[in-house]
């Protein structure tokens, strides 16, 4: 009788375990049918909860830019017509011939450089912070500018155009749109449809690093310029961002990596990918608030 | 493999669930034999389950690389002379002053690969990555990178890198593993190069981390060059590149010439310190002061501006300079 009722206890014991590990299985393959799901409306899962508060990466605080690349083109001002590099059309090369600085300043155009196609390249320093808990704040020194980056929404019709533009935010690399699981191939398009089931589940913390970056769409520019000596974008410019942040492996230091795409119809052959690198530092001691200048770096 | 194909993880944790469903049926004779460790023992299954569950999530936590990828950047441009933006040491400058443009037309030279990070930034630098997987589990164990100047592997298996005194190569040899959404990978064992096509050294004692991240069509490597040897400070720049499946990617271009080069054999085109006679072209070309011209940590700050400002520039001898780059 002993016997039997270990017996019936092990068998019973054996059940549970076997159903619990079913459960979990079936948890993961539904969590990532829902991530599928829900990865068609760009990863809204978070929705319900502040995109602030779902942050996968801190970018508050003070950071400097470090001008390591293209530093002739951003550290003095080019000389009239040095468009290297930048894809210009036939069009945009002869309004970058006729650049005049001078004229930009008689006519209160100072701050063409400074818009927000180019104003991640002017050395300076941000101060990124939340004013509120779906807006993301970014002061800059040079040419004393402010974006705001709106989390949720679309661009409001009907207004008049800016410099920073319209900025609308999200987070990105924390739902399954961007993760494939191999076969090559293009990431596939949300807002194109099929994004659902098959590609398995969100990401999570791997080698200390949380997954996820902010991508920016701004539009609703004022036209500028790409570069201080007069490299053209025109009114129906838009632009897409990528923030992300992470740890030098050497010196321990961290980075603000930001790769900006400009697609212009009117002055640019094709897009134009530019990348800027910042430096955390601890405080705002070196800020060094500046004017919009036609004529001087930053 | 056929038939014989050593099963995925997934599929082993299917077999697994079944074997164990199967002993539900199979094992009721040995009901007796359950004991107190016995019970123990068994229920270290659910715990290995559970193991096999957790960690197989980690592995789908990728991002596809592969593919063709056109880049967006292209040749440095740089002149001899210009090492803006290169936080060079007092080494590294004196190193790169002596270079002379001549010394790619040696014969040993003219074939000679670049470094891997600097391969993928030379135009035409046409990106093709693909993997490479294990033949048994068929797991990826290296991604394999390709471009013109550019052919190396990242492996993804946990290997260990070889001693330091294990051959360097251009290639380098490249551990990675996914950071989030981003492979990050670490080379070392490269051979002596440039971090520049104009004789920014880079020594074989140089580290790169580069991190690869895919926004959306978009490819982009962040690459952080540190070298004790040349540089006071690590050294961040970054490449892009557009997917694009059309492309024509050949294989390693390059063929020594039968007939030889312009420079005779034995004779390396150098200078020697302070006598090079090019050095300050460019800074005369571009209008910037010589000092600032030959890069170095601090050049690489905004600050620097105010110290530029107090700084004397050579006369100018163009403003044209730009369009040999065309």
């Amino acid at each position: 009788m002993k016997t039997y009722f270990r017996s019936a206890l092990v068998r019973v014991g054996r059940i549970f375990m076997f159903a619990a590990a079913l459960a979990l299985v079936l948890a993961g393959r539904l969590d990532a049918q829902g991530a599928g799901a829900r990865g068609q409306a760009n990863t809204q899962a978070p929705a319900t909860r502040a995109p602030r508060a779902v942050a996968p990466k801190d970018l508050t605080g003070y950071w400097e830019s470090i001008v390591t690349e293209y530093w002739r083109y951003r550290m003095i001002v080019p000389d009239k017509s040095d468009y290297v590099i930048v894809p210009l059309n036939a069009e945009g090369r002869k309004v970058a011939d006729a650049w005049d600085p001078a004229k930009d300043k008689a006519d209160g155009n100072e701050c063409k450089a400074y818009g927000a196609a180019a104003i991640m390249q002017v050395p300076g320093r941000l101060h990124i912070y939340w004013p509120d808990d779906s807006t993301l704040r970014i002061d800059m020194d040079s040419g004393t500018q402010t974006r705001l980056l709106h989390f949720g929404g679309s661009a409001p019709q009907g207004e008049a155009p800016t410099w920073q533009g319209y900025s609308v935010a999200s987070w990105e690399g924390i739902g399954p749109d961007s993760q494939r699981g191999g076969g090559g191939g293009p990431i596939r398009d949300a807002t194109i449809g099929g994004a659902a089931g098959a590609v398995g589940r969100a990401p999570r913390e791997v080698g200390g690093e949380v997954p996820g970056h902010l991508k920016v769409v701004t539009t609703q520019m004022r036209p500028g310029y790409l570069r201080k000596n007069g490299v053209p974008y025109s009114g129906q410019a838009t632009m897409e961002e990528y923030f992300d942040r992470f740890s030098d492996p050497y010196s321990g230091d961290t980075w603000l990596v930001v790769t900006t795409v400009v697609a212009d119809p009117q002055y640019l052959m094709e897009p134009s990918i530019t990348h800027a690198h910042f430096k955390k530092i601890p405080d705002g001691s070196g800020w060094d608030p500046t004017p919009c200048r036609a004529d001087e770096p930053r | 493999m056929g038939s014989h194909a050593v099963p995925g993880r997934r599929t082993a944790l299917i077999r697994f669930l079944l074997a164990a469903i199967g002993s539900r049926f199979y094992r009721e004779d040995e009901q007796m034999r359950f004991t107190k460790i016995d019970w123990k023992m068994k229920s270290l299954w659910f715990l290995l389950l559970l193991f096999l569950v957790l960690s197989s999530r980690s592995l789908w936590a990728q991002v596809d690389l592969t593919g063709e990828w056109s880049p967006r950047i292209y040749n440095d441009g740089r002149d001899v002379g210009d090492y803006t933006g290169i936080p060079l040491n007092e080494a590294g400058r004196l190193r790169a002053e002596s270079f002379h443009p001549e010394q790619f037309d040696l014969p040993e030279n003219i074939c000679r690969p670049h470094a891997f990070d600097i391969g993928l930034r030379v135009a035409p630098a046409q990106l093709y990555i693909s993997t490479e997987l294990d033949s048994a589990t068929q797991q990826i164990v290296a991604y394999h990178f390709h471009a013109y100047w550019s052919d190396f592997r990242v492996w993804l298996d946990g290997r260990p890198h070889p001693p330091e005194y294990a051959a360097h190569k251009f290639s380098g040899f490249s551990t990675g593993k996914w950071e989030g959404s981003a492979l990050v990978f670490t080379t070392d064992h490269l051979k002596e190069g440039f971090i520049t096509r104009v004789g920014a050294p880079l020594s074989p004692k140089a580290t790169v981390t580069t991190r690869v991240t895919r926004y959306g069509n978009y490819l982009t490597m962040v690459f952080m060059i540190d070298d004790p040897a040349y540089l006071a400070e690590p050294y961040i720049r970054e490449s892009s590149w557009v997917y694009d499946p059309q492309q024509i990617i050949p294989a390693f271009p390059c063929e020594p010439s039968p007939e030889g080069t312009i420079i005779p054999a034995g004779s390396v085109p150098s200078y020697l310190p302070g006598k090079n006679d090019i050095l300050t072209d460019f800074a005369k070309e571009y209008g910037i002061p010589p000092e600032a011209a030959l890069g170095g940590a601090e050049t690489t700050h905004p600050d620097y501006l105010k110290k530029m400002k107090t700084m004397k520039t050579l006369p100018r001898t163009t403003t044209k300079h730009f369009e040999r780059q065309g």
